[in-house]
């Protein structure tokens, strides 16, 4: 049992006063529990839902800022109790599905973010393995302890990539150095349709992803202030991202930091790539013979709907999965703002691997039921634990990128030349003839060994 | 007929009004207080005031202008279309009890005036209060069957569905079963009178009819002006601001 003398109060300073308004405006409808994706791999533990979290917080306060506090003074914390909820923050992902089904408006993923920083404040969080984030990216300015004068490593010496420019395309650390496939798809994708784009190199920095989402907001200003800034300085207009997780933090979070005009749009390479086709510029010439559902990645669906709208979050890449030929697309029953979060996120795969396998495996057997080849997401994270879910469900459906589905069908060759991180190459991969692709699976060693792929 | 029995006069009656308002008021300046503990912006400091708390909400949901304040105040707020979104039954329900509850405190707010203007014959208008009176009968009625349809929704869902059962805490019984209870006991006030709405004379009795009123009034200021900003129904207040707040939500 903890002592729980001087036990300090609960924190409220990264709340906003309307957000502890709106804990006080749960109606207690019980929605949030049907579709909370944490609560269905884990049903004995209520506590882990939106409803009881909220409940627990609203009588935690109430220990030091009731009116019977008030009156009779405040009680102590029980540590243990504290122990135990700061554990159920954790088992969360911010995918923010609670958020759109909420009857009382609840912006629930702000909401957990802002509870978040309360308890790392306190000394409760963060969970896990996600507290050595911050030393990681503060130390290498990447989660993956690679160097920075490699992010283009990977980048084939054919290929055509500027300094500076109004496109630039902001990789992120994952495509960088653990799921080049996908840079060099996109990389060629863009030199196929003639696009003049620029990249950061190494003045591309950690998006701070991972930091904001478990509440260790300290390395978020600089990394957001810096990154803006080498966007500006490169001179861009309009910033492409092939990952989720970095657009999420580009478009919502470094704004919220970056005190000063910011000149550019950001854009998912979807939304760019489905323009080209529209206006016919992408020309496939190997037809895809598969069956492929599209999983809507959170930080891309649902945390930027509002901002962007709804056909960029969740119709664009739809749009140009069903231009490749011969894809026969299938939605899963969960799909678009309603979907399932596939666990990688809010910190859960680092913090709590084993919660984050068991979500991946009830995402894959939704692509299952649907029997589906391949599940294509824009996310590295959700193609990382949905592949881990899959191997260890022992399923044969295959986990690919929109944008490598593009270039195989495009014909173009996506070949990762050698590089320090080829080593850590674990991604499904196309490999196409002249007339035909096959997928080939990678397993991969146990989830969770390393930090790798686990930072948003 | 007599509505003050066992010992209580119309006087001690308003002077308990008073007191249970001005606990009521003083709940939710206390829960604007305790929700300015947050800050006022995504970096801001902690200020710890009533008023910044003020000054937040509205900063907040005045964000997109007036028009998409008003288009949440009445989509939103008025006919609940979240609600409706996810589930028609619970819509009905939460629409019967929201504007079921909401009509009955007006109209016993309404009725109290009438009362006072009745009692102290105020500028000679008790004989058109005393009719005033039986008009608002039949809106009574009307809307209280309404929360009698939200209520009954609302507990035979926590009794029938094992989901809703399982997760239904003693806490929201007790506030459920509360509003029941006060639903109910109204309805029976009402009956015991005689010619009431739908059943007539069928349980008139003149000398229960004052005490049961007596129950029904005490539970009711009980209950809901001193529980709901000390409780879980401090949501019917805090679940509207939300919604304008966040326009509508996600």
């Amino acid at each position: 049992m903890a002592d729980d003398k001087g036990s300090k109060p609960l924190l409220t300073g990264y709340m906003l006063s309307t957000q502890l308004m709106e804990i006080d405006g749960c109606n207690r409808c019980q929605e949030c529990m049907k579709w909370c994706p944490t609560f269905a791999v884990r049903p004995d533990r209520p506590g882990i839902t939106p409803m009881y979290k909220n409940a627990k917080w609203r009588e935690l306060m109430a220990k030091n800022y009731s009116l019977r506090a008030k009156i009779f003074g405040g009680k102590p914390l029980n540590e243990d109790e504290m122990k135990l909820f700061t554990e159920d923050v954790y088992y969360c992902t911010t995918c923010g599905v609670c958020g759109t089904v909420c009857e009382a408006g609840i912006k629930t993923v702000e909401l957990w973010e802002a509870m978040r920083p309360n308890l790392v404040d306190r000394g409760n969080g963060p969970y896990g393995k996600q507290s050595f984030f911050p030393k990681l990216v503060k130390a290498d300015r990447n989660p993956y302890q690679a160097k920075q004068e490699d992010r283009l490593c990977w980048v084939p010496k054919d290929a055509k990539v500027n300094e500076s420019g109004d496109i630039v395309y902001f990789a992120g650390c994952t495509a960088a150095y653990r799921q080049q496939a996908l840079g060099v798809a996109t990389v060629r994708i863009l030199n196929k349709l003639n696009v003049e784009f620029a990249m950061l190199g190494k003045d591309e920095w950690c998006c701070a992803s991972a930091m904001v989402r478990t509440g260790q907001r300290e390395v978020m200003a600089e990394h957001a202030v810096h990154n803006v800034d080498a966007l500006k300085d490169a001179g861009a207009k309009n910033v492409l991202f092939a990952c989720a997780g970095c657009l999420r933090n580009a478009a919502i979070d470094w704004p919220l930091w970056y005190e000063g005009y910011i000149p550019y749009e950001t854009m998912p390479l979807s939304v760019f790539l489905r323009e080209k086709i529209r206006k016919g510029e992408v020309e496939y010439k190997i037809p895809l013979n598969y069956t492929v559902t599209y999983h809507d990645p959170c930080h891309n669906g649902r945390h930027l709907m509002h901002l962007k709208g709804e056909d960029w979050a969740f119709e664009a890449s739809r749009d140009c999965l069903q231009s490749i030929p011969g894809v026969k697309f299938k939605d899963m029953i969960r799909n678009r703002a309603l979907q399932r979060c596939c666990g990688a996120g809010g910190g859960v795969k680092a913090g709590i691997p084993d919660l984050a396998l068991d979500m991946a495996k009830a995402r894959v057997l939704d692509g299952e039921e649907i029997k589906a080849d391949v599940i294509a997401s824009t996310c590295p994270f959700c193609r990382r634990n949905i592949m881990d879910g899959r191997n260890d469900a022992k399923s044969s459906i295959k986990v690919l990128d929109v944008v490598e589905l593009m270039a195989a069908s495009m014909g173009l060759d996506t070949t990762i030349p050698e590089n320090p991180y080829t080593k850590f190459q674990e991604q499904d991969v196309l490999v196409c003839g002249p007339t035909t692709c096959e997928v080939e699976t990678v397993e991969r060693k146990a989830p969770g060994k390393d930090l790798v792929g686990e930072a948003h | 007929m007599a509505f003050y029995t066992l010992g209580l006069t119309f006087n001690l009656v308003i002077f308990l009004t008073v007191i249970v308002l001005a606990v009521w008021i003083y709940g939710i300046y206390f829960n604007f207080k305790k929700w300015g503990l947050g800050s006022t912006g995504y970096h801001d400091q902690l200020r710890n005031s009533f008023w910044l708390f003020i000054a937040t909400w509205i900063h907040e949901a005045f964000k997109d202008g007036i028009w998409v304040f008003l288009r949440t105040a009445i989509l939103d707020v008025l006919l609940l279309r979240r609600t409706l979104a996810r589930s028609p039954v619970r819509w009905v329900m939460h629409m019967c009890m929201f504007y079921g509850f909401l009509t009955l405190a007006a109209l016993s707010g309404l009725g109290l005036m009438i009362d006072i203007v009745e009692h102290f014959n105020i500028l000679g208008l008790a004989e058109p209060a005393e009719v005033a009176k039986e008009v608002l009968s039949l809106p009574f009625d009307l809307f209280g069957y309404l929360l009698l349809i939200g209520a009954t929704i609302a507990i035979s869902r926590r009794i029938l569905l094992k989901f809703v059962r399982d997760n239904t805490t003693a806490y929201d019984a007790f506030l459920i079963g509360s509003v029941f209870l006060i639903t109910i006991t109204g309805f029976y006030a009402e009956w015991l009178r005689g010619n009431a709405f739908l059943v007539g004379n069928a349980f008139g009795d003149a000398v229960y009819a004052p005490h049961f009123a007596l129950i029904h009034t005490i539970l009711a200021l009980g209950l809901f002006c001193l529980v709901l900003p000390w409780s879980k129904y401090i949501h019917v207040i805090a679940t509207p601001m939300t919604l304008l707040a966040n326009r509508g939500g996600e």
